[in-house]
Formats: structure tokens, C-alpha cells, sequence
């Protein structure tokens, strides 16, 4: 029998999302579940607009969240546009060759903490080779319509299921919006008996 | 757009902003300066009796509080949110699954599957604004929030709440309208958009996600737990 699915939804342009990456994917380390990375278009590319307060709110509060975790923050490169796409094509490319919790984590630490910038194809190598995936391969993902209707369709998944923002996990229908419901989630999973033993 | 203004709006200005957080001098310095002069710290709680995320930030920071010399400010308000924010509805119902989930850190269970609208609770953000701080508030509106988010799905009746306040301060609630629409105005200068938020030492947190932090924060202050 096949493992019970969470879904994990994420924006290369979320730094909450990028706060939740290790501890995400850690959770099919921990728990017997079939994990599976939905990467969405960031929501000012949807047309959302986000306020003042709450973009500066946004830079502080991760501050303080990547220091409490040990992560490191802020030589940023906002990869708004070209840069979440091509990261976003590149991830559905990486979930095909088995790679994605490493491309994840590369480039969202590439983009948040070493100002790389994925819209040119000198940082969007970078991270992909230290992701341990070919270019060549990356590069045949960024003008493939198959995997461009796939980011849209995680996009408008994220829509259907009601929800607005990221990252969100989605476990038996129960939502689970933020890096700091990962614990949470974790709890439930546990209640579940799919704590691996 | 020029390359530089790209630059300052990707790279630049973000920076700025996060290496601007990291400066904690200021905030440190002034709250000396407050307790060198027999002052309290003051933590700020902008909230809603309507949702039981707020609920569980009064009552966990309540807790959190205790044996701080810092004066818990509860400013309750009604009016709130990002204008026009096109998720409204959704995030309301979210925040009952995510109240149930909060309740279930501090040992309670949500008793509500529904949001309550923020007008049926106005007239207790109406009292608490009028009301002079101190542990008597504080008790009061920690009994509330357990009421009504934690202990009855029931029809909020002013008549009960009339019984608390009276149980609490041993008088009659007075009703300052006005003292609400105060604490909206000074929670939009503060910067917070969404409740709970508490402003403490020139930082504010969502209350309900960031109880930890504010805790090390008022220990970085040097309002620690005598």
C-alpha cells in the first residue's frame, strides 16, 4: 500500500517557504509518507498585491526566525518574474530526475542568503550544478510547455484548496500554513502512527 | 526599469532592511534606562475577542509574563486587516483549524467550528479599552477568551460577560467606543496589519505564531522573570 500523501506547497519567492526546506523535507525522513514538492507562482505574479507593512515585516520577522533555526539570511536577490519561473521550471525537472529536495534547498538558500540571481543563466547553473543536476537538462525545462502547465497546475491547486499564501502542507485534506506549523503537522502525523520506527 | 533601481529594489533595499532588524542597541539601552528610573517595561497587545488565535496570545502571554516586571497592555480592537484583502473569508475559517491546533499547546480544546463575527464581541473590546491596566484586566480578559473560544460554543451574551467583569473588578463595565477605534489608529502606527501582534521594545510580533521570541526578546530587554 502506498504511502499517505502530504503535499507541500512553495514559492522560491516565500522566504517563509525557504525557512520551511529542511524541515519539510525532513519530514519524510521522519514519518511514512509520500512527500510531494508543489512549487506555485509567487502571488504578486498573481496579480495579489502585498502592503508596505507587511513586506518589511516579512524581511525582519525571517531575520529573526533563520537566526533562531541557524539559517543564514539576507544577501537577498528578489528572483520577482524570470527568476521564480525559471527556478520553478527547473524544480518540476528536478522532482523528474529524483533530485528536487536538493535543487529546493540550494536555490532558495542561492536566492535568500547569496544574492544569486536565478533570471540569468550563470546563477541558474550555479545552482543547479550544486544541486548535482545537469544543465543541459535544466536548460531543455525552462522552454518545456509540459512543465510550465505543471507549475500552473500546482498554482491553481493551491486556489482550489482555499488557501492564499506559503508554505502550506496538506495532509488528508487539513492544511497547515507556515513554517511554524511544520511541528504541528508533525504531531498529527505522529497521531497517525506514520512516525517511522 | 534601470539596471541600478533593479538592483536596489532585489537586492539592495532588502538588505538594508534585514541588517537594519539586527540593531538592538537603541531598544536595549531605553529599556535600561526605564528600569534605572523604577519603570516597567509595557508589551502591547493589539487583539480581537473574535478570533482564537488572539485568544490564545492573551492567555499564553499572560502566562509568559508572569514574574516580568512588564505592564501587559491588552488593546483590543475590531477594525483590522490588509484593506481589500481578497483571502478575508478564507483566512477566518483557517483560523479555526489553526485556533484548534494553538489550543492543543496549552492544553485546551477549541469548543467553536465556526468564526464569530467581530461585531457580536465588540462591546467587550469596548470595555477592556476603557479599563484601567493591571492584573484585574489581564484576569478578566483571559477568563474571556477561555469562554468563549475554549469552554462553550454558546451564544455570546453580554449579561455573562457583565458577571466576569463584576467578578474581576467588582464594579459595572463602562463602554468607550471611542478607546477602540484609538487602539486601531495606534496599531496601524506600530505597523502591525493583522492581530495578534505585540509591540514591544520597537519590534512587533504575530502574538499567536512568535510567543518563544517574545520572550527571548524581553530577556534580550532585561525584563527578565525575576
Amino acid at each position: 500500500m502506498a504511502d499517505p500523501r502530504v503535499d507541500y506547497f512553495y514559492s522560491f519567492r516565500s522566504p517563509y517557504s525557504y525557512l520551511s526546506g529542511p524541515r519539510g523535507f525532513a519530514l519524510a525522513d521522519d514519518f511514512e509518507i509520500d512527500l510531494h514538492f508543489r512549487g506555485v507562482i509567487p502571488m504578486m505574479m498573481r496579480g495579489e498585491s502585498v502592503p508596505t507593512a507587511k513586506r518589511l515585516h516579512t524581511m525582519r520577522d525571517v531575520k529573526r526566525e533563520a537566526d533562531r533555526l541557524g539559517m543564514p539570511f539576507g544577501r537577498i536577490h528578489d528572483p520577482l518574474g524570470e527568476g521564480a519561473t525559471r527556478t520553478l521550471a527547473v524544480s518540476e525537472h528536478a522532482i523528474d530526475v529524483g533530485r528536487v529536495r536538493e535543487f529546493v534547498l540550494t536555490a532558495a538558500q542561492a536566492i535568500w542568503a547569496e544574492a544569486t540571481d536565478p533570471a540569468t543563466d550563470e546563477g541558474l547553473r550555479l545552482i543547479c550544478e550544486a544541486a548535482g543536476l545537469d544543465w543541459e537538462g535544466c536548460r531543455e525545462a525552462l522552454s518545456d510547455q509540459s512543465i510550465a502547465d505543471r507549475v500552473e497546475a500546482n498554482t491553481n491547486q493551491l486556489t482550489e484548496i482555499g488557501h492564499w499564501g506559503v508554505p502550506v502542507f496538506v495532509f488528508e485534506g487539513e492544511q497547515f500554513w507556515g513554517q511554524d506549523r511544520i511541528d504541528d503537522l508533525a504531531l498529527v502525523l505522529s497521531d497517525a502512527g506514520l512516525a517511522r520506527r | 526599469m534601470s539596471k541600478f533601481r533593479d538592483r536596489a529594489e532585489r537586492e539592495i533595499g532588502p538588505r538594508l532592511i534585514v541588517a537594519a532588524s539586527t540593531v538592538t542597541a537603541p531598544a536595549r539601552a531605553a529599556a535600561a534606562a526605564r528600569r534605572a528610573t523604577g519603570r516597567s517595561g509595557r508589551l502591547e497587545l493589539y487583539f480581537g475577542f473574535d478570533e482564537p488565535t488572539s485568544a490564545f496570545a492573551v492567555i499564553d502571554l499572560a502566562q509568559r509574563l508572569q514574574g516580568r516586571k512588564v505592564i501587559f497592555d491588552l488593546l483590543p480592537v475590531v477594525e483590522r486587516g490588509i484593506k481589500d484583502d481578497p483571502a478575508l473569508e478564507r483566512k477566518l475559517v483557517y483560523r479555526i483549524a489553526d485556533g484548534r491546533r494553538l489550543g492543543r499547546r496549552i492544553g485546551m480544546t477549541l469548543c467553536r467550528s465556526e468564526p464569530i463575527d467581530p461585531q457580536q464581541t465588540a462591546f467587550l473590546a469596548s470595555w477592556v479599552a476603557a479599563a484601567p491596566r493591571g492584573t484585574a484586566l489581564t484576569r478578566f480578559c483571559a477568563a474571556a477568551c477561555r469562554r468563549i473560544w475554549f469552554e462553550s460554543d454558546e451564544p455570546i451574551e453580554q449579561a455573562r460577560y457583565v458577571e466576569l467583569w463584576r467578578e474581576c473588578f467588582g464594579s459595572a463595565p463602562v463602554a468607550d467606543v471611542e478607546a477602540v477605534r484609538a487602539n486601531e489608529k495606534k496599531m496601524a502606527s506600530r505597523g502591525p496589519y493583522e492581530t495578534p501582534a505585540a509591540f514591544i521594545g520597537g519590534r512587533w510580533f504575530f502574538a499567536q505564531d512568535r510567543s518563544a521570541q517574545i520572550a527571548d526578546w524581553l530577556d534580550e530587554l532585561g525584563w527578565t522573570v525575576q
